[in-house]
């Protein structure tokens, strides 16, 4: 199973390299970097007014990072484990090869994931830098940057596998993500009380306590209602919902017949 | 050995549609034809066998075991899709590597095999240019290359000769006949007879989701009681051949024309009529030129078996 999962995974991690789509999402994943320079430019341009990138950063993360960025990426990718081949009629290509079924879906999710954490976390690095270049001494901030990292990397992790699990469900998956991104995730997610703990963002800023005390007039707008899980409950639970996305995935997949549409 | 395929009352629905019904069949060595209109039941049938979909009914086993969900068949299994679908943005060699990966070789085997099979199907010139720009004809042959690259005892190709021109037909005729050596299976579908007669005799006709015959030709035109056999005889005195066979049980009919020194016997009894017709021309000194049996094709068959 293990040999099947790396096969997959290096297969893919050739296709999807190789892929126009690929690069369309390389381009969205630099628009941080984009702002990060703008708002350098802008600064050096006004020597008078102080900046506080890490303000920005924050800013950046929480409203285009978490909110945005990974879940386009998320949805994309991960749907395409599986509806993507259906649609593309290159399923067979996979399910005529001696490579167990689970492991095809985890090979293409662990490549997916894996490109998609290098160009997350790369251009958040490389804003985060431009924004903070005259503060590269102050603690707290690489304390945040390690958290807004870790934050987007479990948001790609767990969102990406339950859109994976969606592609495998749905045949029009694209477009109950979409409603599910920017329907379900945030708009539940500013419900008082226990009900935005139904939304995997509730989690991911929850690792991110920290953001309001940076910019309070700014961020505590953006984290309105929040009453953020302890950290640790955050992680373990984007953990085990991973799991249970990926094993749904898997389990139906093995059991599920896909027809493709004729013409 | 190469595998030897077993439907049984195998049945498969598509909700309330029915895909195939009631087929029992063995599929062993050498090359079979499924032969039928589109919507038949061909590719359904197909994917049955390559453990893509899962019998409503009945079973299909490959040497006694079940092919659904049975991954490690496919190591002696290739399948070529009807459909025309790649991975666009990798170039030949690439998608046959990758998929050849898949199957567990190390990188030299890869190589070797990818090599093998793109020059089996003569596309090694446009090895390393990208698929989406390949012709028709380039990517019905590397959809061939990725089904054989493994070398499988079993090669199962669902309309291989689909959209090509003639000259593409004709090699991929080609080299589905030349993979047929030592002991391989073939398993080829087609719409269109005269692919399927190009390919082999022994065809499996079906209609509707239904096996209508299995055999040679000649046996499933044996099957067909209410048709007889048509013979036709061209020789310099047509009426002299008619006069006489004409008493002879195994002759239903005799007609003459329409082009002169013709002349077109119906039998029920063909292997009787086959023995009788040398030796009365043999014996009355005749002038014997051309002996065709213009019905023992598999359109003949094709339209009797379906009441056209």
């Amino acid at each position: 199973m293990a040999g099947g999962v790396f096969r997959v995974l290096s297969f893919t991690g050739r296709l999807v390299r190789r892929a126009r789509r690929t690069k369309v999402f390389a381009f969205l994943c630099l628009l941080p970097v984009i702002l990060a320079l703008i708002v350098r430019a802008k600064a050096l341009a006004s020597p008078g007014r102080g900046l506080d990138g890490l303000a920005i950063f924050g800013n950046i993360i929480v409203a285009f990072g978490l909110q945005f960025l990974i879940l386009i990426l998320a949805l994309f990718f991960g749907t395409s484990v599986v509806s993507e081949e259906v649609e593309g009629k290159t399923l067979t290509y996979w399910t005529t090869r001696p490579v167990p079924k689970p492991a095809v879906v985890l090979g293409k999710y662990a490549a997916f994931v894996a490109v998609l954490l290098v160009l997350v976390l790369a251009s958040t690095a490389v804003a985060f830098l431009i924004l903070n270049l005259d503060r590269l001494d102050y603690g707290p901030a690489w304390s945040f940057l390690g958290k807004s990292l870790a934050a987007l990397s479990l948001g790609v992790v767990c969102y990406t596998a339950f859109f994976t699990l969606v592609g495998t469900v749905l045949k029009k998956s694209v477009l109950f993500g979409f409603f599910f991104s920017f329907g379900w995730e945030n708009i539940v997610q500013y419900f008082p009380g226990s009900t935005q703990k139904f939304t995997v963002m509730h989690y991911l800023k929850s690792l991110l306590p920290g953001v309001g005390e940076t910019s309070p007039n700014v961020l505590q707008f953006l984290m309105f209602r929040l009453d953020p899980s302890p950290a640790w409950a955050a992680v373990l639970t984007l953990l085990v919902l991973t799991a249970v996305f990926l094993a749904l995935a898997c389990w139906l997949f093995g059991r599920k017949e896909y027809l493709f549409d004729e013409g | 050995m190469s595998l030897v395929f077993k439907a049984e009352k195998l049945g498969k629905w598509y909700g309330n549609v029915l895909g195939l019904s009631d087929v029992t069949i063995e599929i062993g060595p050498g090359i079979t034809g499924l032969l039928g209109p589109n919507g038949a039941g061909k590719s359904t049938f197909m994917k049955l066998l390559t453990g893509q979909l899962r019998p409503s009914i009945g079973s299909i086993t490959a040497d006694g075991q079940p092919v659904w969900n049975n991954t490690s068949l496919f190591r002696r299994v290739g399948f070529c899709p009807e459909q025309d679908a790649f991975f666009e943005d990798t170039t030949g060699r690439e998608f046959l590597a990758g998929l050849l990966a898949l199957s567990g070789m190390g990188e030299k085997e890869v190589e070797e095999r990818a090599g093998r099979a793109l020059a089996f199907v003569e596309l090694l010139d446009a090895q390393d240019r990208l698929i989406r720009g390949y012709s028709r004809g380039m990517r019905q042959r590397l959809k061939i290359a990725q089904a054989i690259a493994h070398e499988p005892e079993v090669l199962i190709l669902d309309e291989p000769l689909n959209g090509l021109d003639p000259l593409s037909k004709r090699k991929v005729i080609r080299l589905i006949k030349d993979y047929r050596t030592e002991g391989r299976t073939v398993v080829v579908s087609s719409h269109v007879l005269p692919e399927i007669e190009a390919l082999t005799r022994t065809i499996v006709l079906i209609h509707q989701g239904k096996i209508l015959a299995q055999g040679d030709i000649p046996y499933i035109r044996d099957l067909i009681d209410a048709h007889p056999h048509v013979v036709a005889v061209r020789l310099d005195e047509p009426r002299r051949l008619g006069a006489l066979l004409v008493r002879d049980p195994s002759v239903q009919s005799v007609a003459y024309g329409p082009e002169e020194g013709l002349v077109t016997f119906e039998t029920r009894q063909r292997d009787r009529f086959f023995g009788l017709l040398p030796k009365a021309v043999a014996e009355s000194g005749l002038d014997l030129r051309e002996i065709t049996s213009p019905d023992d094709n598999l359109q003949a068959v094709f339209d009797y078996l379906v009441g056209k």
